[in-house]
């Protein structure tokens, strides 16, 4: 084939390994979710928390500016579990919306123009390609929590004038673990309500939708049985314990809003499970052109 | 080893048998597909490309089962479905780009190959325009571009001439008999329109319910079938006609001249012409045609017992 010469000729050169196929679903999804101006926006936005978090460990670590604030600014200038669960916190619920605006945008599309069939004609599975676009997905989230929290941890040790790092390496790995699994989520869920839905706006505010109304489900539960077993449904509280504990910040101080570890792991595998059948039930029914 | 081996397959789907004791090898340079609506055509392709698995007997494609080796088939396979399916926000050679990406090209060849492919198919001008902005002539044409970007072995098309004007019909009928001409690439067409695959295939695959009601090959199929003749003649009808009747051929007459004939592969129209010339008989008509792929069919749908009774394998 020869663009002057407008014949068909067949391709006899290499072929990439089939295992690297899924980087390529992954690349053309990052790079939709990423043409939006939207979404740049939005990524900036989402940094400007850990601009300000990184100026207070500037300060912190400044003798002079600790000096200025005296004796109660000490307190509010300390980097600890406390101050990174918080950057954590702003960086997670800022991460739900960067996914609620991106997620639409990974599956939707492909839906809404039926390009499943043509899509997986190619030599990819089902899975590879949930697994590309949650690439896609979860690579995007990443760069507004995990990576700018462990930046700024490197930054902390790097500008404390105490040897900082390895005593609070738990706050490393809380922020790496407790990133992960709370993007993780958000990626699958983000995914599965997309693609039932077909119209993009409609998905952002369902992703939304999913995180919070089931909190306010859960709080009638335990208001009626009267029981703490209905903060099993509220994300933000369930997550927040989570957060907590992996980064090993003090609990709260009410104790009616703590729910054990282990319930916690079982009900975002359960929602993760649900997210998976949701998927593979929706994309089945749409990657065959039935006739 | 045959492009498509076909072995009892069977394929059930919510409890319904859509596809039921298919067997036989396709070896077509240009294989047709042909069949009523609902008569299992998409299934058998969905099939071919391993979205379906067999529930008895085994298909294959050039040797590889279609549901373990699917990948690999998926790879050699060029599919351009029935349906609009595409990308639509994104440009016609980046969609196609991405297809063959897909396929196994590195990121620059399938670029290079992208380009060419729209150029091929007549996109040249268009390619840098998003898909949903494409005529539905255009989709057509970028969904057989993305096919044959990375040089599949066997390129399946279904329906490529649906919903087209005569224009770009003929147009990607030329596209298909240019693609067959040159030779790399076997075709799969599925198609219920008896012209396009007259047109194109060598070879046809008819089904009717689930099974198959005839394969064979076009060009064998049409030489063995008779040849008939109409004439409209002005003067000694019947004695002419008692005449030809004498060169073997089966005749019937009509009022107003008209005559039907069946005539053996030996006798020409000359001999005709020869014969009326003697006998003062003018010839006013002539209309001669011999089986086409429509007779074929018909009969292949006239056949309820289907291939076995048919005969034809």
């Amino acid at each position: 084939m020869a663009v002057y010469k407008r014949n068909y000729s067949a391709y006899t050169g290499t072929v990439t390994p089939v295992a690297t196929r899924v980087l390529v679903l992954a690349r053309y999804a990052f790079e939709e979710a990423w043409s939006s101006k939207i979404t740049v926006g939005l990524f900036i936005f989402c940094l400007l928390p850990c601009l300000v978090s990184l100026v207070a460990i500037y300060l912190a670590d400044n003798p002079i500016a600790r000096a200025l604030v005296g004796g109660r600014g000490q307190e509010m200038l300390a980097i600890d579990a406390r101050f990174f669960l918080k950057v954590l916190q702003t960086q997670a619920w800022l991460a739900l919306v960067m996914a609620s605006w991106i997620a639409p945008r990974l599956i939707t599309l492909d839906l809404a123009d039926n390009a499943l069939p043509i899509l997986l004609s190619h030599p990819i599975s089902r899975f590879g390609y949930v697994f590309g676009k949650f690439i896609a997905l979860f690579t995007s989230l990443s760069l507004i929590t995990w990576i700018p929290c462990l930046l700024l941890f490197v930054y902390q040790s790097y500008s404390s004038p105490q040897p900082w790092a390895a005593s609070n390496l738990q706050i490393a790995v809380g922020l790496l673990a407790g990133s992960v699994i709370w993007i993780a989520f958000l990626s699958v869920l983000g995914l599965a309500l997309s693609s039932w839905v077909k119209w993009r706006a409609v998905a952002t505010g369902v992703i939304f939708a999913a995180v919070f109304v089931p909190a306010g489900v859960g709080a009638i539960v335990s208001a009626v049985l009267r029981t703490k077993w209905g903060l099993l449904l509220n994300v933000p509280v369930m997550m927040s314990n989570l957060w907590q504990r992996l980064l090993g910040a003090p609990e709260p101080i009410n104790g009616r809003l703590s729910v054990p570890t282990l319930g916690i792991a079982v009900m975002l595998l359960l929602a993760c499970l649900v997210c998976v059948g949701m998927l593979s039930k929706r994309i089945r029914a749409r990657e065959v052109v039935r006739g | 080893m045959g492009v498509i081996d076909l072995d009892g397959v069977e394929v059930r789907l919510a409890n319904r048998t859509v596809l039921s004791g298919l067997t036989g090898e396709l070896n077509g340079q240009a294989i047709g597909l042909l069949g009523p609506n609902g008569a299992g055509k998409s299934t058998l392709i969905n099939t071919l490309l391993g979205f379906h698995l067999p529930s008895k007997g085994k298909a294959r494609v050039f040797g590889l089962d279609t549901h373990k080796d699917r990948a690999q088939i998926r790879g050699s396979i060029g599919y351009m479905p029935e349906n609009d399916s595409f990308i639509g926000n994104m440009s016609g050679v980046r969609f196609v780009r991405y297809m063959a990406e897909l396929s196994g090209l590195p990121s620059g060849v399938a670029l290079e190959r992208a380009h060419e492919a729209l150029f091929y198919v007549g996109l040249g001008e268009v390619r840098y325009r998003k898909v949903n902005t494409y005529s539905l002539g255009m989709k057509q044409l970028v969904k057989l571009a993305q096919a044959l970007a990375h040089g599949p072995k066997l390129l399946i098309l279904d329906e490529p001439t649906n919903g087209l004007d005569p224009v770009a019909r003929q147009r990607m009928i030329q596209l298909i008999k240019d693609i067959r001409k040159e030779g790399s690439i076997r075709l799969l067409i599925s198609s219920h329109l008896l012209r396009d695959i007259d047109e194109t295939c060598d070879e046809v695959l008819i089904l009717k319910n689930g099974r198959i009601a005839s394969l064979c090959n076009i060009e064998e199929e049409r030489r063995s079938n008779r040849s008939f003749m109409e004439l409209e003649t002005v003067g000694a009808t019947e004695r002419f006609s008692v005449s030809i009747r004498g060169l073997g051929c089966e005749c019937a007459t009509y009022p107003g001249g008209r005559i039907k004939l069946v005539i053996p592969d030996n006798i020409e129209a000359r001999d005709l012409y020869v014969i009326a010339s003697e006998q003062g008989v003018q010839i006013r008509r002539m209309n001669q045609r011999r089986d086409s792929l429509e007779d074929i069919f018909l009969r292949a749908m006239d056949n309820d017992q289907g291939r076995t009774a048919n005969g034809s394998l």
